[in-house]
């Protein structure tokens, strides 16, 4: 038997005294003799650890496991109010900077620039007028030279 | 004292009612595991100092998941398994403080012990010889990663059988050996380079 094979088979069995041919191999191999006495170690130490007397569970344990139950229940339920107080109190800040903002600020000069709104109805007057021929799908087969204008493109002046 | 079955029955029957949020019923369960955790939880971290806290911790975990128990294994086992998670998780945070132990043991003891363990049957070890070796074997336990500590606390300190050891930690048979294989071969170098270093 070759040591390499020896030492899996003590690692895997973890026997007492192994089998024969264990014993066999040990008695002329001082290097599988030395891991075998140390295996001997362990074996023996962890008899003596598990021969160890555990510690009791103190008394009233259950009561105290159901005290700190509660006592979770209200960290959770505080974390979670303090949580959502904090975002109404953030919510109310946005709002009151917002229409703090709203109120203070002129409604037209250089800090104000242009709406969306006004910036949309700027450019539909600016179609209108007509100065931008709108194109609707595909340039005549004529090859012409200057763009169609829809039929009825609207109120616009003509160019 | 009631018979196994109506036992079992009692226990389905608080298990239902925590899964309910009955802390009385629940209280009933942590009043029949409660040695039980604490022996498995002391056994795996060996702490004396820490073993009731973290059995605790234990309970309101299980509290918080039992839930998530449905019943098609024991209930000791599920428990088990709580417990097995929270020592491992303890372990692994505990490993990175721990500091490497330059342990003496006089050599009249490691000449006794080593003679005790090549032949069990000759010299008893006295209470002075056997406390130094617990203590010897406990240190290189504790160098040890939290995986090799769970698995060899569970085989060689509770006991139990590789075919439970699997249940518990939802591993293969096989995974299981080569976990014990492992763990003894890191522990046995340690040991050599304990003694080397002597
Ligand atoms: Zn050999």
């Amino acid at each position: 038997m070759r040591c390499e094979e020896m030492r899996r088979m003590i690692l895997e069995d973890w026997p007492e005294e192994g089998p024969a041919a264990v014993r066999e191999h040990v008695a002329g191999c001082a290097e599988c003799r030395a891991y075998v006495r140390d295996f001997g170690v362990l074996r023996v130490g962890f008899r003596a650890l598990a021969a160890e007397p555990v510690p009791e569970p103190s008394w009233g344990f259950a009561t105290r496991v159901l005290r700190r139950l509660e006592e979770t229940r209200d960290e959770v339920s505080v974390e979670f109010l303090e949580r959502a107080g904090r975002r109404v109190v953030y919510a109310t800040c946005v709002l009151a900077l917002t229409l703090l903002l709203a109120l203070a600020l002129p409604s037209s000069g250089p800090l104000r620039g242009p709406t969306t709104a006004e910036l949309y109805l700027a450019q539909a007057e600016e179609v209108t007028a007509g100065s931008i021929p709108i194109f609707t799908g595909e340039l005549p087969s004529n090859n012409g030279a200057t763009p169609v204008a829809p039929q009825n493109s609207g109120t616009g002046k003509k160019p | 004292m009631g018979s196994l079955p109506a036992q079992e029955a009692q226990e389905v029957q608080w298990v239902e009612r925590a899964q309910r949020g009955d802390r009385e019923a629940f209280g009933l369960l942590v009043e029949c595991y409660q040695r039980r955790v604490m022996s498995q939880v002391f056994r795996l971290v060996r702490r004396r100092d820490e073993a009731e806290d973290l059995a605790q911790e234990v309970f309101i975990k299980a509290f918080r998941a039992i839930r998530s128990y449905n019943f098609r294994s024991p209930f000791g086992a599920w428990l088990s398994r709580v417990a097995v998670n929270h020592c491992y998780d303890y372990l692994r945070k505990e490993r990175a403080s721990r500091i490497s132990y330059h342990w003496q043991m006089a050599e009249e003891s490691v000449r006794r012990i080593e003679a005790q363990a090549e032949n069990p049957q000759g010299s008893r070890l006295d209470p002075e010889q056997q406390a130094a070796l617990r203590d010897f074997v406990g240190k290189l336990l504790d160098r040890a990663p939290a995986e090799d500590r769970v698995v060899l606390g569970l085989k060689e300190l509770e006991g139990l059988s590789v075919e439970e050891i699997a249940e518990i930690l939802k591993l293969n048979r096989s995974t299981v050996k080569v976990r014990l294989h492992r763990a003894r071969k890191r522990m046995l170098e340690d040991l050599k380079r304990w003694r080397e270093g002597r």
